[in-house]
């Protein structure tokens, strides 16, 4: 059965800078994502890797091309329309985890459902059951300053996914952690998308990181250069993905 | 860069933060050198010695009361001055620049607010210099021509005093910095945002500040003797400290008892906003507090000057009920007396009532009698008749008295104890009220006492011209005063319609409603200016929100609500406070001050309102709410 089309990007272009010192940052990108989809995209700094994130995020916007998200087209759209599409249909994951310091995990977590007045014991309970798929039930009361990074970003996770979102943009999520910190999020990540409950868009420059991914496309200087799909063992998926890096050259980092 | 420069811009950069501070200042400035400019420049001269006097002093007094207010004031803001820019300041030393260097740095821009202040406040002072003179004079009704005079004297004293209210607490700064630790001054800013506090010792601060404000409660409207005074400043301070803890106690266990109800905060906004609010509470709590004390100071100030001018009005009313009375015992004066008047001016209001003198100025009048009197007049009357053994006192009118206790005992008139069942302040005899003691009796009762005493009367008369009054009391000089050979007794009182003895009562109510100004803008702009703060550190937190999709309206929706609060805790707390001050001020002015009171409160809730407008307005553009 074909999977629902989530969302899909046709000859992208962004520039910056008026039109005699103009930069193209994207230079005609299409890529289509579909249900259950785990998605790394890798590259250099400078690629403009945030820059796609932040467009299909609609927190930016297209000089040129076609964006579309659960069959709306995001360039065309009123800023309402498109802040109810950023609450109910895409999750956001943050490289500095960005939760409200002002709330405790559980209110963090909880807070885009209370926003849209949902029933408290019924959030309560869905903010309980994914705190325990992440293994954060027992900090659910503590505030974000009591909480380890990676303790925090699964939060952030949990957040992002309480809406039931089309789609999660992660952005760098293991940036800010450690290699046991990263390793435990990208498994849980890896979890949610395989039992369905989740659909990932995530950028990295961390090749383990986006070993967890089924797909990983490598963007270089504005294009994307090639499609890196997982086989059957993720070390292996890891080994191709190194392979390919180093063919392409620049700072990953 | 220099470090005259670097203080210059830095300076440049605070005084957008803390313009809110420098206007409140400057007004507060601008009102002080407006009350020296008129004791020095003579402005009530023409009113006479006696009464230039009194509005000097008063005007002195007030001034002192508002370089105190200063005080506290300039404390407060070079507090928050310090604690932000410490910070700021911590990145300083890691760039080699030593406290000394970092001192001055703070001495430059502190001393750049002050004088920034000092001269807009003298130049305003000055521009509104007239306006300000036709102001008072409009507002307290004195009829005196202002002639435009300018002096050095009140520029200079201004000066000097603000000066060196505001080099204390910068040497204090100064000194502060010069001993601060690297570590201190980086995380300054953070050093007051706890999160939660143990609820155990919010429960002791809550119960011991609703006991503290009971207490000053309780001694504000106590009835007492001569101890009200203490019982006044007792209630003041016990307030005020009631107030700090209530909201550092009884806040606090309340928005964290909210944020624990799930049920409660999981609607809409309230996550957002009651969290908001339970996270600055440690830091906010103190600014909280001082807002509600300075507009319980501005509410008081304002009722002060409204129940003065009110008091001063039936102050007026009163003595002015009669021009001319006589008491004696000849029954012909009335008659002869109004023959003479008649002759020079009509008369506006006449009454006449049979009185027993019983003792040396007590004097006893017949319930039927002062009923039909109040009839004549028109006067007020719902006194109930009372029975052999009980009295009615007809009281004085003065413009404060410090004994508040009603005195309902006994009185003993003629060797009898009698129950004294209520008093008034109903003019029936004008200015004799003044001079004697008069009770009410029963009729019958009255019988009787006139078997005791002999019967005398009191004729009074208010003429319709006041300018008529030096013919009038020339006419009456043909009736003669004093006592005859055979027993025969006159006496006159008379009241100069023209007289203006007590014009400085009303200077009042001007200073009072001026020093309203001062605190109500003092506690708006210090509300203001730190919701404007807060608005520049919650700029990432909303930035954050907005990347996460939350709608600009809900974020709208919830700070209006967190910035309602912040101003509605305060508006509440006054409220209550305010009824017991205001109702202080009735014990000493025996009068009801119901409607000063509300219409107070309303003005304070239109300045409130609009401030709050303002504050959420100012902090939506300040958070870039509309960034994404």
């Amino acid at each position: 059965m074909q999977k629902k089309q989530v969302a899909e990007i046709k000859n992208l272009i962004k520039s910056y800078g008026s039109r005699d010192f103009e930069t193209k940052v994207l230079k005609g990108i299409d890529l289509s994502i579909f249900q259950d989809d785990f998605i790394a995209v890798m590259g250099p700094s400078g690629s403009g890797k945030t820059t796609l994130l932040n467009i299909l995020s609609t927190i930016d916007k297209p000089t040129q091309g076609i964006v579309t998200l659960d069959g709306k087209d995001i360039t065309r759209i009123s800023n309402k329309e498109l802040s109810k599409l950023r609450r109910d249909k895409i999750g956001f994951v943050f490289q500095d985890y960005n939760l409200l310091d002002t709330m405790t995990l559980e209110d963090n977590i909880v807070l885009p459902l209370s926003l849209n007045g949902g029933l408290s014991k019924e959030i309560v309970q869905k903010a309980r059951g994914l705190a325990e798929m992440f293994g954060i039930v027992e900090h659910l009361k503590k505030y974000p300053y009591q909480l380890s990074g990676g303790q925090k970003q699964r939060g952030a996770v949990c957040r992002a996914l309480i809406t039931n979102p089309e789609i999660i943009f992660a952005d760098e999520p293991t940036g800010a952690l450690d290699s046991k910190a990263s390793k435990d999020l990208m498994r849980c990540l890896k979890g949610v998308n395989e039992s369905g409950r989740a659909t990932i868009l995530m950028v990295t420059h961390d090749p383990l990181c986006a070993s967890y991914a089924k797909d990983v496309y490598l963007l270089s200087d504005g294009s994307m250069k090639c499609k890196i799909s997982q086989g059957s063992d993720r070390k292996e998926f890891y080994n191709r993905i190194i392979e390919v890096q180093s063919a392409m050259g620049g700072d990953f980092l | 860069m220099k470090m005259i420069m670097l203080a210059f811009r830095n300076f440049k950069s605070s005084v957008r933060i803390y313009m809110a501070l420098i206007i409140s200042l400057a007004f507060t400035i601008a009102v002080y050198f407006n009350f020296q400019n008129m004791i020095y420049s003579n402005m009530f001269a023409s009113l006479g010695d006696h009464n230039k006097e009194f509005t000097d002093m008063i005007i002195q007094t007030v001034s002192v009361v508002l370089i105190c207010f200063s005080f506290f004031f300039i404390w407060y803001s070079t507090n928050i001055f310090l604690t932000k820019q410490k910070r700021e300041f911590g990145i300083y030393i890691f760039m080699g620049l030593t406290n000394q260097n970092i001192a001055k740095l703070y001495i430059v821009e502190t001393i750049s607010i002050c004088i920034v202040s000092l001269v807009l406040g003298i130049l305003s002072g000055m521009a509104v210099m007239w306006l300000f003179q036709m102001i008072v004079l409009a507002i307290s009704d004195i009829a005196i021509d202002v002639t435009f005079q300018f002096r050095f004297e009140p520029v200079i004293i201004t000066v000097i005093v603000f000066m060196c209210m505001y080099l204390f607490f910068v040497g204090k700064g100064y000194w502060n910095i010069l001993r601060s630790s690297v570590l201190n001054m980086i995380s300054a800013v953070r050093q007051n945002e706890y999160v939660k506090q143990k609820r155990l010792v919010l429960v002791g601060k809550s119960v011991l500040g609703i006991g503290v404000l009971g207490i000053g409660y309780y001694l504000a409207v106590k009835g007492s003797g001569m101890e009200v005074m203490g019982n006044i400043l007792a209630a003041t301070i016990l307030v005020i400290v009631g107030v700090y803890l209530l909201f550092g106690g009884l806040l606090p266990f309340v928005f964290q008892a909210l944020a624990q109800n799930k049920a409660f905060l999981y609607q809409k906004e309230r996550c957002l906003w009651v969290n908001q609010v339970v996270f600055r509470m440690k830091k906010n709590y103190r600014t909280y507090a001082m807002v509600c004390v300075l507009v319980l100071c501005s509410v008081t100030a304002l009722a002060t000057g409204l129940a003065m001018k009110n008091r001063y009005d039936n102050m007026i009313h009163f003595e002015h009920t009669y021009t001319f009375q006589f008491l004696t015992n000849q029954t012909d004066v009335g008659a002869q007396a109004e023959q003479l008047l008649k002759k020079v001016d009509a008369i506006a209001c006449q009454s006449s009532i049979p009185v027993l003198m019983l003792e040396e100025n007590i004097s006893v009048l017949a319930y039927s009698n002062v009923k039909e009197l109040a009839k004549q007049t028109g006067m007020e009357f719902s006194l109930r008749e009372p029975t052999e053994n009980e009295v009615i006192e007809i009281q004085n009118m003065i413009l404060v008295s410090f004994y508040t206790q009603q005195n309902y005992g006994k009185v003993t008139i003629y060797g009898k104890e009698y129950q004294k069942i209520d008093e008034t302040m109903v003019p029936y005899l004008g200015n004799l009220q003044r001079i004697m003691n008069f009770y009410i009796v029963s009729d019958t009762e009255y019988q009787r006492l006139c078997t005791i005493s002999q019967e005398i009367f009191t004729y009074n008369y208010k003429l319709e011209h006041a300018e008529c009054f030096e013919a009038a009391r020339e006419a009456l000089s043909v009736i003669p005063t004093g006592s005859g050979e055979e027993g025969n007794f006159t006496a006159r009182v008379a009241k100069d319609p023209n007289d203006k003895n007590d014009e400085w009562i009303k200077i009042f109510f001007p200073l009072c409603f001026f020093m309203f100004l001062v605190f109500i803008f003092a506690s708006v702009s210090v509300m203001f200016m730190k919701l404007s703060n807060d608005a520049f550190e919650e700029r990432e937190r909303y930035l954050v929100m907005r990347k996460l999709g939350f709608a600009e309206k809900t974020l709208e929706k919830s700070i209006s609500k967190e910035l309602g609060t912040a101003y509605i805790l305060p508006f509440i707390v006054m409220v209550i406070s305010a009824y017991f001050s205001v109702h202080a001020l009735e014990r000493v002015m025996h009068e009801n001050f119901f409607t000063i009171y509300w219409i107070s409160i309303t003005v304070v809730l239109a300045f409130f309102f609009v401030f709050y407008r303002l504050s959420v307005s100012v902090y939506s553009k300040n958070i870039d709410i509309d960034k994404y």
